[in-house]
């Protein structure tokens, strides 16, 4: 049995579900208490101010102060409400949280887990609206995992927050707002890191999607076949670790691939898959790889030039049918 | 102001432990037989060792790179140290974190390399310690330059709101770096940014280690009451370079002069022979047996093992497979 619930009621039911059943878990961040989108929404009615704690405005230091709280054995669930805010947050995020265990050389884990929305489409402009997964790959330590469904967004929530390793969970704004819903089941469960799913099978070329271009691609995908073009999508769903066999197995049967992001295309996921393409997997390849993203431009809030900066299914399309 | 003649024995013995093993470390570097940066806390071992001293062993220290006072005062050996500096799989994080120690038995959780990084980590563990209920005070030790970091704010200000268990203790040296303490601050003291966030603070001399253990002691039983943050200045005097091999030359001679009598160990030593605590031949063979420990721990490091191209890629994640 299961039952249908939104993407962000799958966020909120990942947190309750934890919070009830290990006392170390908390949530901490800005505004969680009200909770702007509606994510951490109830929870200090049920788990009371002590463990949903509403912080100042300081990204680095409420990060340093949650990845201190894991230090000490706690599992703290902490939000930085834009995915833009994660910059403030930087020096925490790249320089300590996940190279602490290895330069303490295994004594200390830091069991966080680091929500933020990122995504653009609600004109808010260029400080509200970015996708920037690619600033945070290079950092060792952190896993770093993008739901683009409630099923998947509650259980990859869940591994994350008992995960020993600080993960970054990357929401989308459009999940949330758009009120997208999906089936989970009653039953407890988790999603275990580095493991993409296929959304949809298809033979003549490959389409690896990160969160909510996973839509997109599913909507190329379904303009493609008018044109008996079979294309097959694949959701990373886990940025770090990366599903590497799911992603080129498929290149294997198809010969094609296209990656597709919602951030910017320089040094992004896309281009690090492409690299895998190019070094490890070179001849699987039948066609030169092509990566969908975001222009080096900002995010005006113009909805006409918002629409211009995002890729979407049309600029999809072009790409698969480039590698034909 | 006075501590018991046994504690004041101890505070003296780690003083001079502290003093020995950087000037050990001094000597390796300019010997050439080891390459590990030194930032070197002479003159400042009655702050890093008074401060220290009133911690219980389940109390968190986050410290600082200058020099190793502040490990020595909350337990770890020379040993443990030594090993660690030069980079043996023996060292506590075996030889990854060098300079950045840490010892998890003596609730050392780690030093940041980015100064200021672990003013909200420190406010965090205290989080923790006040969620679990637990007695245990957060001290973080800092140096007057790092309080300019931003995060210093917002951390007073969550450890003020929440009243946390964590003692801020700022160790006032005069030098940010390769700059006089004015260079940096518009104001005389750091402390008084403390009643910003209603935080009690007490501005106190660093040479005297009975004064810098009593006024820890007396913020540590505050905090450790349930009575929040307290913040602790002491004035001291770098005598050494911002590290070991620096440019020099932006110290005043006379300074160096002036504070060269103000030695924390020699008016801890006149404290110890005054009150017959030690004789001098006795002092003479305690300083001899510490000596000794030092070499002892610096031979040992020498003779440990390097570690390995699997320790390389060891402990990033918790779990096997991810990198």
């Amino acid at each position: 049995m299961g039952r249908t619930i939104t993407y962000s009621q799958a966020l909120n039911e990942a947190m309750a579900e934890e919070m009830r059943r290990d006392a170390s878990v908390f949530v901490i961040g800005e505004d969680v208490r009200v909770s702007p989108f509606g994510q951490t929404a109830g929870l200090v009615n049920e788990f009371g101010e002590e463990r949903v704690l509403n912080t100042p405005i300081a990204e680095n230091a409420i990060t340093g102060a949650a990845m201190g709280a894991a230090l000490q054995g706690m599992r703290p669930v902490l939000e930085l409400m834009f995915m833009d805010f994660t910059m403030l947050a930087m020096d925490q995020l790249c320089n300590n949280l996940g190279q602490w265990r290895y330069i303490t050389g295994g004594q200390y884990s830091i069991p966080l887990t680091i929500r933020t929305a990122c995504g653009g489409g609600m004109r808010m402009g260029y400080g509200h609206s970015q996708c920037l997964e690619s600033q945070l790959i290079q950092a060792p330590g952190l896993i770093i995992v993008e739901p683009s469904t409630p099923y998947d967004a509650k259980g990859l929530l869940k591994a994350a927050i008992r995960s020993d390793d600080p993960v970054i969970v990357v929401e989308s704004k459009k999940l949330i707002f758009g009120g997208v819903e999906g089936e989970v089941p009653d039953e407890d469960y988790t999603i275990p890191f580095g493991e993409a799913v296929v959304r949809k099978e298809g033979k003549d070329a490959t389409v690896v999607a990160l969160g909510f271009m996973c839509y997109e691609a599913l909507g190329a995908a379904q303009e493609l076949a008018g044109e008996d073009i079979d294309i097959e999508v694949i959701d990373l769903r886990s940025i770090v670790p990366m599903d590497k066999d799911t992603i080129f197995g498929s290149v294997e049967k198809t010969g094609r691939l296209i990656t597709v992001e919602e951030g910017r295309i320089r040094g992004g996921v896309g281009a690090e898959i492409s690299a895998l393409a190019a070094g490890e997997y070179h001849g699987l390849l039948e066609a030169p790889v092509q990566r969908v993203a975001a222009p080096m431009v900002p995010i005006a809030v113009s909805p006409a030039l918002e629409d211009l900066y995002l890729p979407n299914k049309d600029s999809i399309v072009r790409a698969v049918k480039r590698t034909l | 102001m006075s501590v018991d003649n046994e504690i004041l024995k101890e505070l003296y013995r780690r003083m001079i432990l502290v003093r020995f093993m950087e000037e050990a470390h001094d000597r390796l570097l300019r010997e050439g037989k080891f390459q590990l940066m030194g930032h070197f806390g002479t003159g400042q071992e009655a702050v890093s060792i008074g401060v220290t001293g009133p911690l219980r062993r389940e109390d968190i220290l986050f410290g600082t790179h200058r020099g190793v006072g502040e490990f020595i005062g909350k337990g770890m050996s020379p040993r443990d140290i030594w090993f660690e500096y030069m980079g043996k799989k023996e060292g506590l994080c075996h030889g990854k974190g060098g300079v950045h120690l840490c010892d998890r038995a003596n609730n050392i959780p780690g030093l940041v390399a980015t100064l200021g990084s672990d003013f909200s980590i420190s406010v965090g563990t205290a989080l923790a310690s006040k969620m679990k209920k637990t007695e245990q005070v957060t001290l973080y030790y800092v140096g007057e330059g790092t309080c300019n970091q931003a995060d210093a704010h917002p951390s007073m200000c969550m450890a003020a709101l929440w009243k946390l268990p964590v003692v801020f203790a700022v160790c006032t040296n005069q030098f940010c770096e390769l700059s006089y303490m004015c260079e940096h601050y518009p104001t005389q003291d750091v402390a008084p940014r403390a009643a910003a966030y209603d935080i009690p603070y007490n501005i106190v001399d660093g040479q005297d280690v009975e004064t810098t253990y009593e006024a820890t002691r007396t913020a540590v039983e505050h905090a450790r009451a349930g009575n929040g943050p307290y913040l602790v200045e002491y004035k001291t005097f770098r005598m050494s370079t911002h590290f070991s091999g620096d440019p020099g030359g932006y110290v005043n001679p006379a300074d160096l002069e002036e504070w060269k009598g103000k030695d924390p160990i020699e008016l801890c030593r006149k404290k110890i022979l005054e009150r017959g605590i030690l004789g001098e031949d006795e002092d003479r063979e305690f300083r001899g047996g510490i000596q000794a420990e030092v070499d002892e721990a610096v031979s040992a490091a020498f003779a440990g093992t390097d570690p390995s191209v699997e320790d390389l890629f060891k402990d990033v994640y918790s779990r096997e497979g991810v990198i």
